[in-house]
């Protein structure tokens, strides 16, 4: 996971003419949103990380509360009383401790970064 | 004395054949020969005698319009007759054409866009052996459409999920993958086109993806796509041979193309492979009477016969086996779950339905998958408690999609089968999500190519899918009740058992 922000350079375009066209996933088509993926690593009910669309300012408590729980309380073992403390954080790769008052923004979250977030044992 | 006039000489079908491409072949002289082909450069492939061109072939246009119409009579004939006798009735179950719904959707289409492509060929390759061989491929490919939307039709008669498939092609998220692979061969030059649909889809990948969907119609009672599929497959072989031939003259060209072609076959094999999850899926999960497992077929029709077999012949020219080739032998015990576990929780945005496999069904997967199945059969454990009391495992929202493949990351690290597999590269300031090492891979060689994929959850958060709810998107997916969800009280599943039981019905005589 060391190399998750690995930074590539361009290669060479093979092309009949000139090729460069943006990223049609691009932050700025989102507005003063962007796109978080939250993978509940060692679940594997479900199957996929979940991609959500949510304001950089918003909170992470809201953040929580608005879009993580009614996701994954669809899980049956999923228990209402669990609050960001019952999970061990991880922001692409690292290690991470978000506080609740702060904003995604503020808290290092990017575009189509990956929250990853285990149950504590 | 008269003499009688000599009849006219008939030609023999090699030379008429030589007559037809050969012959008709002239050197421009008002423009350049880069200016009458100029597509033929760009790709760095060097190419100094197109005549070396072996002509697999060796077809003329009426023999190829004779073999073909002899065969079409053949399959309309079945399909006719299968219309006529309800002939669907006699299907294992109505979930098996869940399997079919998706051959149509995703499958079919891809034969069109392929009849497009080899039509550009059969203009813009310098030599006339490849164009015309191009052009029979061509012509086979609007044939095997136009044949599979036919056969498939009588069942639109009587089943959800069957209409406006051309329409979800275009828009439906699980569609996007077999989609965006062929738009990507597409947008690429003639020879990679070769490599990546003549050789990787036609060679590499052809019996993992037609043989599993062609010998579960036979298991399962599908008459006429059984009757499609032998159609279909005197022109696969000669596709095969295409294919063949394309790779050994890139080969035999120029050494210089050994590591083009090298590429080209890592990204093309795993390109093809991530498309076959949805093949993998099908296979174990769809059919009511199975064939063969994933992983046999694996092992099979690509283990045994392309490594076991090609590339061992390959070797001579350099190249080696695909790149990641590893990751996919590895997969073979949990592909299939994994891609059914995808297609389970979110086929209620789905245009064909799902259901929990039965008692019968898990003994087979126990005998066939002994390492991942006592772990999958925990997520079907809990499912099945789920449902008891009074769930069903539909996902709330949208997951993430893979960069390249595009499908629901949903695949996992092969040395922990349970953890998901997560990766990620950063390019000019912006982060790229990618389901594996091989999807990364290609990501990295062609990063300005891969960042205007059209990715359905982006796309759908953008606004440019309808609405931003779920029954909005399904909407202007072109979806109508009944085609997707759980199959056990859908509307196939309720018309199946009422057609049933009226059958019984009538053999017990009124009163």
């Amino acid at each position: 996971m060391s190399d998750f922000s690995k930074v590539i350079e361009r290669p060479e375009i093979k092309s009949i003419g000139a090729y460069d066209f943006p990223s049609r996933s691009a932050q700025a088509l989102y507005a003063d949103d962007q796109l978080v993926h939250v993978w509940y690593d060692g679940n594997p009910w479900f199957v996929a990380s979940a991609c959500y669309r949510a304001p950089k300012a918003m909170s992470f408590g809201d953040f929580w509360s608005a879009l993580v729980v009614p996701y994954h309380e669809e899980d049956p073992d999923w228990q209402a009383s669990w609050t960001p403390a019952d999970f061990v954080w991880g922001l692409d790769g690292e290690d991470w401790n978000p506080v609740e008052q702060s904003s995604l923004a503020d808290l290092g979250v990017g575009h189509k970064s990956v929250i990853r977030m285990v149950r504590k044992s | 004395m008269t003499i009688a006039p000599k009849a006219p000489r008939k030609l023999s079908m090699k030379d008429r054949y030589s007559a037809l491409t050969r012959d008709l072949e002239w050197d421009p002289s008002y423009v350049s020969t880069e200016e009458m082909f100029p597509f033929t450069s760009f790709e760095g492939i060097k190419i100094h005698d197109w005549s070396k061109w072996e002509d697999p072939f060796r077809l003329t246009v009426d023999a190829y319009a004779k073999y073909q119409a002899e065969k079409d009579k053949r399959l309309y004939a079945v399909l006719d007759g299968f219309a006529q006798s309800q002939g669907h009735l006699s299907l294992t179950d109505a979930s098996y054409l869940n399997a079919m719904k998706l051959f149509l959707q995703g499958v079919s289409p891809l034969e069109y866009q392929a009849h497009r492509n080899f039509a550009y060929l059969s203009r813009h390759l310098n030599g006339p052996g490849p164009r015309f061989a191009s052009l029979c491929q061509s012509l086979d490919e609007i044939r095997h459409a136009q044949t599979e939307i036919h056969t498939l039709s009588n069942y639109n008669k009587y089943y959800a999920g069957f209409h406006s498939y051309l329409h979800m092609h275009d828009r439906v998220w699980y569609l996007s993958v077999p989609k965006s692979f062929f738009d990507d061969a597409l947008s690429a030059g003639p020879f990679e086109f070769l490599i990546a649909i003549g050789f990787s889809f036609e060679y590499l990948l052809t019996n993992l993806l037609f043989v599993p969907f062609m010998s579960g119609a036979s298991f399962n009672g599908d008459l006429p796509t059984m009757t499609f599929g032998f159609s279909a497959q005197s022109d696969e072989s000669r596709h095969m041979t295409l294919g063949l031939e394309a790779i050994k003259f890139l080969l035999e060209q120029d050494p210089d193309n050994v590591p083009i072609v090298q590429h080209w076959i890592n990204k093309w094999f795993w390109r093809g492979y991530r498309v076959t999850a949805l093949v993998a899926a099908m296979l174990d999960y769809m059919l009511p009477r199975k064939v063969m497992s994933w992983k046999e077929a694996f092992e099979l029709y690509f283990e045994q016969q392309m490594l076991g077999g090609l590339f061992q012949d390959l070797a001579y020219y350099g190249i080696e086996p695909p790149k990641h080739v590893d990751k996919a032998i590895q997969e073979k015990e949990w592909l299939s779950h994994q891609a059914y576990w995808i297609l389970y929780q979110f086929s209620h945005a789905a245009a064909f339905t799902t259901t929990t496999p039965n008692d019968e069904a898990r003994e087979w997967f126990a005998e066939m998958y002994p390492e991942s199945w006592p772990i999958i059969k925990t997520l079907w454990e809990k499912e099945d408690q789920n449902l008891a009391n009074g769930g069903r495992h539909f996902i709330r929202g949208l997951p993430q999609l893979c960069q390249v493949c595009q499908i629901p990351m949903g695949f996992t690290e092969m040395d922990d089968p349970l953890k998901i597999a997560q990766r990620s590269v950063i390019f000019e300031g912006e982060r790229y999500n990618f389901c594996s090492d091989g999807c990364q891979y290609i990501f990295e060689h062609e990063p300005v190519k891969f960042r205007q994929a059209w990715l359905p959850v982006h796309q759908i958060y953008q606004g440019n899918c309808g609405a931003a709810d779920l029954p909005g998107v399904l909407q202007w997916y072109g979806m109508q009740p009944g085609d997707g969800g759980e199959y056990l009280g859908s509307v196939d599943n309720e018309n199946w058992k009422t057609w049933h039981a009226q059958a019984d019905h009538n053999e017990l005589g009124e009163d």
